[in-house]
């Protein structure tokens, strides 16, 4: 008797069931929209907490600034950042985030500035070695990783150490996170190995950085 | 007035190609926006005014890039006039041809800017060079018959 009735009243009611149907379809799709809004705003808002969390706890003064532009081609590796001169960042300044070391801040104009990242070939960074202090010259190479070059055949470099900043950088302060190396080789002269460093930033998706005021 | 709407469509270009979604970008390459317009310019306007944004184009690209020389002004200006040229002794009415054209002044924008950072005493491994150079360039020439539309548009 229920399910005729059922039956009956969706018959009799077909017109009224369509119709809140297709509202409720409209509804679903609105709140699809919203929910992925909310989803990326709860995930910025986990960057920007951790971002504020290590603004806090660095010794470093430093000013956040968000990215809002990359690269204009394959052949150099930049980001255009949203704070410039009136933030007090000039050419020269470091750009770290959370990771570590991103790059440095090549051209500023009043309220933007164009960084140089890592990963850029035109980039020299004096390195060395965590653990055993050698030091060497860290290159971008447009790639995904960096190249720790003039290190002497008895280098004391292995997989898995940590390469820092070194206090001859007359740009990067002194201990700033590079990355760590992936892989170890010889130069075509056999004279100088060099290692294969993977960045600690995400160089190709970062979003947030913090400019080092010195 | 429709040649001034050329500029804004070279800053609107310049503007996508900055912004150029991380999900689009091929191993980190993106198309050559500028480029496409600038061959575009050559088919569907005459020769003095697809010069002048040519180098307009070219110092655009120039402004946003970190080198100091000003190769793609040069580059963009030596493009169209070749082209020019081009159009004058061949027939290029069919799309694919006008593609072909663009991945040819691709290939040779890349191969020149590449070089031209290796000559300037930077290292560049041969894979990323090659992936960069190839990538960029088919890229482009794959997305230019949706630049050559609008400028049809523009012109018509």
């Amino acid at each position: 008797m229920g399910l005729l009735k059922r039956e009956l009243s969706g018959i009799i009611f077909y017109h009224r069931n369509m119709m809140q149907a297709e509202r409720l379809y409209d509804e679903v799709d609105a709140l699809r929209w919203q929910l992925s809004d909310l989803g990326e705003l709860n995930r910025e808002n986990i960057r920007l907490r951790g971002l504020l969390s290590f603004k806090q706890r660095s010794p470093l003064r430093l000013v956040a600034a968000r990215v809002i532009a990359r690269s204009f081609e394959a052949w150099s590796s930049s980001v255009v950042i949203d704070k410039g001169k009136k933030s007090k960042i000039n050419a020269g300044m470091a750009v770290i985030d959370l990771q570590g070391l991103v790059g440095r801040v090549i051209e500023a104009t009043d309220n933007s500035s164009r960084v140089m990242l890592i990963n850029d070939p035109s980039q020299g960074i004096s390195s060395i070695v965590q653990r055993s202090r050698q030091d060497g010259l860290v290159n971008g190479t447009l790639g995904a990783n960096l190249i720790m070059r003039y290190l002497p055949e008895d280098a004391q470099i292995v997989k898995g150490d940590l390469v820092i900043t070194s206090e001859l950088s007359q740009i990067y302060p002194k201990g700033l996170l590079i990355g760590e190396v992936i892989n170890i080789g010889s130069d075509f002269s056999g004279l100088n190995r060099f290692a294969q460093i993977k960045p600690a930033a995400q160089l190709t998706s970062i979003e947030e950085v913090f400019v080092i005021i010195p | 007035m429709k040649k001034w709407l050329l500029l804004l469509i070279i800053a609107v270009l310049a503007f996508l190609q900055l912004i150029w979604p991380v999900f689009l970008s091929f191993f980190n390459c993106k198309p050559d926006l500028l480029l496409i317009l600038i061959v575009a310019l050559v088919f569907y306007f005459d020769f003095k005014t697809a010069i002048v944004f040519a180098i307009i184009a070219g110092l655009t690209k120039d402004a946003f890039l970190p080198q100091v020389f000003a190769l793609n002004t040069i580059l963009f200006s030596i493009w169209g006039y070749l082209i020019y040229l081009l159009s004058r002794q061949i027939s290029i009415e069919v799309v694919y041809v006008r593609s072909a054209i663009v991945l040819i002044a691709a290939l040779l924008t890349n191969i020149i800017t590449g070089l031209q950072i290796i000559n300037s005493g930077l290292i560049i491994p041969l894979g990323i060079f090659l992936r960069s150079l190839i990538i960029s360039s088919i890229y482009t020439a794959a997305l230019s018959p949706l630049v050559f539309k609008l400028v049809k548009k523009l012109a018509a």
